[in-house]
């Protein structure tokens, strides 16, 4: 073999970027869970905080011992697959995970990634934990998929309506991919404004665009009197929100999807720059023992927690299929363990108490559900993350 | 009639960042024959080290975009005179070595700054607004950045003894042999240009957009795109290709929206296609 091939081959090997941790070694008793979500591309942000999360909840059992599983104290360690928020990338990632016998997965991310993983990972006996805002993210038929947080059925129409109480506009363009991780989102939206009197059209991009200026010229003839970003990647939304301000839009910029708020600030360059924002916050940061959390982060991972809040969700559900794991008694029959978690009452050391939903959206109850929030900025100054009560939809 | 200039605006600014990019693809395959899967990774580089030079090493912009130029036409110049020229006439090795390199530099880059977008602005902010159009300062510096340095290749293949050199290997490669040009010492030469392009391009075309390691993907697709509908290693019609690109981009997003936009974008460059397989300036191909 010569020397080129042979660079090649090496650099083809060592570059194939899938599995990015390794599991540690361990005599005893170890279980894996599995990470599934984008680790590359516009939604990275999206994935590094969702394996933060499960990293932090291992990390919580592994200080005091180990996961207690019947007579055993099993060391918990996380691995994660990139399934680069396609459909195709989470189902590869479910039969990986199935040949290294891993039965939990926190993940997928986003809607493509839980259609694609949702049939393979049910063939495959395996819990997955998705935090897709897909209509159909979870369903009766799958009884093995979870849903880590509320989706938009449930959160926009309040938030829509306290928008508007707020800033009082009257039109707004939601903008997201043209993909089910983008459509099912803004349309959703949409339609939320449009019940409290709001004037609302979708604009849709496809995934991967990286110059915008098209779109915003098109979402400018329109005149909206805001613009909501919905779903799309904080990548993107971070670079629309600072094209719109570029291009003197002064109207309101809203994100009722995926967290990414600190990227749209840093973008835009400051909050001052950034005049008017809403965002929805997934549970409500400005709570104390929410707060508190970024702070047993770093104290317990020596560094920094992402700043995306999806990994607040991350560590709930982690700790909440751990503590199902070890009711079960098994780290290797994903049934038993569901009936574990189906069973257990919905209360977080952080985030406080929950409650298990999604019958009257999805069909089946198995959706973790804890206050939202609606994080605001205005004229430029921060204002705080504003409870929101989200019984109604539910 | 606003809305008509200011797409016209973003499809030229869009047009310029393309040919540029196009520019470097298409030099290194009229000249060497190689197709350069790693194009998109020079892109990211540059603006990587754009990046590091300004948050890091505390370098004014423009000389960190210079030095995203160098490191990057110096990697070029090093990985073909180490790597490619062994297999420069072997097809499938060079794409293999083109292929390996990018997954190398966009895993690097990964694991050196990491999978979040990096916090690269424009030093320049603000727009410049009239007659109801507005153009960012930024976009406006990028666009004489990328005009400038489309003109420098053109002065450089056209006007200097280099540029006759590397048009003469692209044209034949044995008669230029015969006539004393020396490819083994030209050809790192050719990559190094291109690559440094590459480099140039991102350290001025990410801060205004977004830089993060795979940003490469979608940069390697479109130089694809501009430079066969240009026609295969020809300089000219990379350029009006990517004008073309760029416009029709413009207007079918502005017009369209994102996603009959993109599938126009498609269809009008596949019916381009049809008419004229070898692209706009197919008789030149594999000319510089």
């Amino acid at each position: 073999m010569n020397a080129g091939i042979r660079f090649c081959l090496l650099a083809t090997v060592a570059a194939f970027p899938f599995v990015l941790d390794a599991a540690p070694a361990n005599s005893g008793c170890e279980l894996k869970l599995g990470m599934i979500g984008p680790l590359s591309g516009a939604a990275t942000s999206w994935g590094v905080a969702l394996r933060s999360g499960a990293e932090f909840g291992a990390a919580e059992v592994n200080k005091t011992g180990g996961l207690p599983v019947g007579a055993e104290k099993c060391k918990v360690s996380v691995v994660s697959y990139d399934s680069k928020y396609t459909a195709d990338g989470a189902a590869a990632g479910a039969n990986y995970f199935a040949s290294q016998n891993v039965k939990f997965i926190i993940g997928p991310v986003g809607s493509p990634e839980a259609t694609g993983i949702k049939p393979v990972a049910q063939r495959n006996g395996q819990i997955t934990f998705s935090t897709a805002y897909a209509k159909n993210a979870i369903e009766p038929q799958f009884p093995l998929a979870f849903h880590e947080l509320s989706g938009p059925a449930t959160w926009a129409p309040p938030l829509a309506k306290a928008a508007k109480e707020k800033f009082g506009f009257q039109s707004i363009v939601c903008v997201a991919p043209n993909d089910q991780g983008g459509t099912d989102i803004a349309s959703v939206d949409a339609e939320a404004y449009r019940a409290v009197g709001i004037k609302a059209s979708e604009e849709y991009y496809q995934r991967g665009t990286t110059n915008f200026a098209p779109i915003i010229q098109r979402i400018l003839n329109q005149n909206p009197d805001a613009v909501d970003t919905a779903s799309s990647p904080p990548g993107d939304a971070a670079t629309m929100a600072k094209q719109l301000r570029e291009a003197g839009f002064n109207g309101v910029i809203g994100r009722l999807g995926g967290p990414g708020t600190a990227e749209i600030i840093r973008a835009v360059g400051g909050v001052e720059k950034l005049g008017n924002f809403y965002w929805l916050e997934i549970v409500s940061t400005d709570d104390p023992g929410v707060k508190a959390l970024w702070e047993e982060y770093k104290e317990l991972m020596g560094q920094p927690a992402p700043d995306n809040t999806l990994m607040i969700p991350a560590v709930a559900s982690s700790r909440l299929l751990l503590k199902a794991i070890s009711k079960a008694g098994t780290i290797d029959d994903a049934a038993k363990v569901a009936e574990a978690l189906r069973s257990l009452p919905v209360e977080d050391k952080n985030l406080g108490k929950g409650e298990w939903t999604g019958q009257k959206i999805y069909g089946i109850n198995q959706e973790l559900s804890f206050p939202v929030g609606m994080g605001l900025i205005i004229n430029g100054k921060t204002v705080g993350v504003q409870k929101i009560d989200t019984v109604e939809a539910r | 009639m606003h809305g008509i200039i200011s797409a016209g605006i973003i499809g030229i600014g869009l047009g310029a960042q393309y040919a540029l990019l196009a520019l470097g693809f298409t030099l290194i395959f009229g000249v060497l024959g190689v197709v350069n899967f790693a194009h998109g990774g020079f892109y990211v580089l540059g603006g990587y080290v754009g990046y590091w030079a300004v948050s890091s090493a505390g370098l004014p912009y423009p000389v960190a975009v210079l030095a995203a130029v160098v490191a990057t036409a110096a990697l070029g110049y090093l990985f073909e005179l180490v790597f490619v020229e062994r297999f420069v006439d072997e097809q499938l090795a060079t794409m293999m070595l083109t292929v390996g390199l990018y997954l190398v530099m966009s895993t690097g880059v990964l694991a050196g700054f990491g999978p979040e977008p990096a916090d690269f602005a424009f030093p320049v902010t603000g727009s410049w607004h009239g007659g109801g159009f507005f153009i960012p300062w930024a976009n406006l510096i990028v666009l004489g950045v990328c005009v400038l340095a489309i003109a420098a290749v053109y002065l450089v293949l056209y006007r200097t003894d280099l540029g006759r050199a590397l048009r003469a290997l692209a044209d034949d490669r044995p008669v230029a042999r015969a006539q004393g040009i020396r490819p083994h010492l030209l050809f790192p030469l050719a990559f190094a240009l291109a690559t440094g392009l590459a480099g140039l391009t991102g350290a001025v075309v990410t801060p205004i957009l977004t830089l993060s390691p795979h940003v490469g993907d979608s940069v390697l697709a479109t130089s694809f795109m501009v430079v066969i509908l240009g026609g295969l290693g020809s300089v000219t019609g990379s350029t009006v290709a990517a004008f073309v690109v760029g416009l029709i981009e413009a207007y079918s997003d502005v017009y369209l929206g994102g996603s009959k936009g993109a599938l126009a974008l498609f269809l009008l460059v596949l019916l381009i296609l049809i008419a004229k397989p070898s692209g706009l300036f197919g008789r030149e191909a594999r000319r510089a």
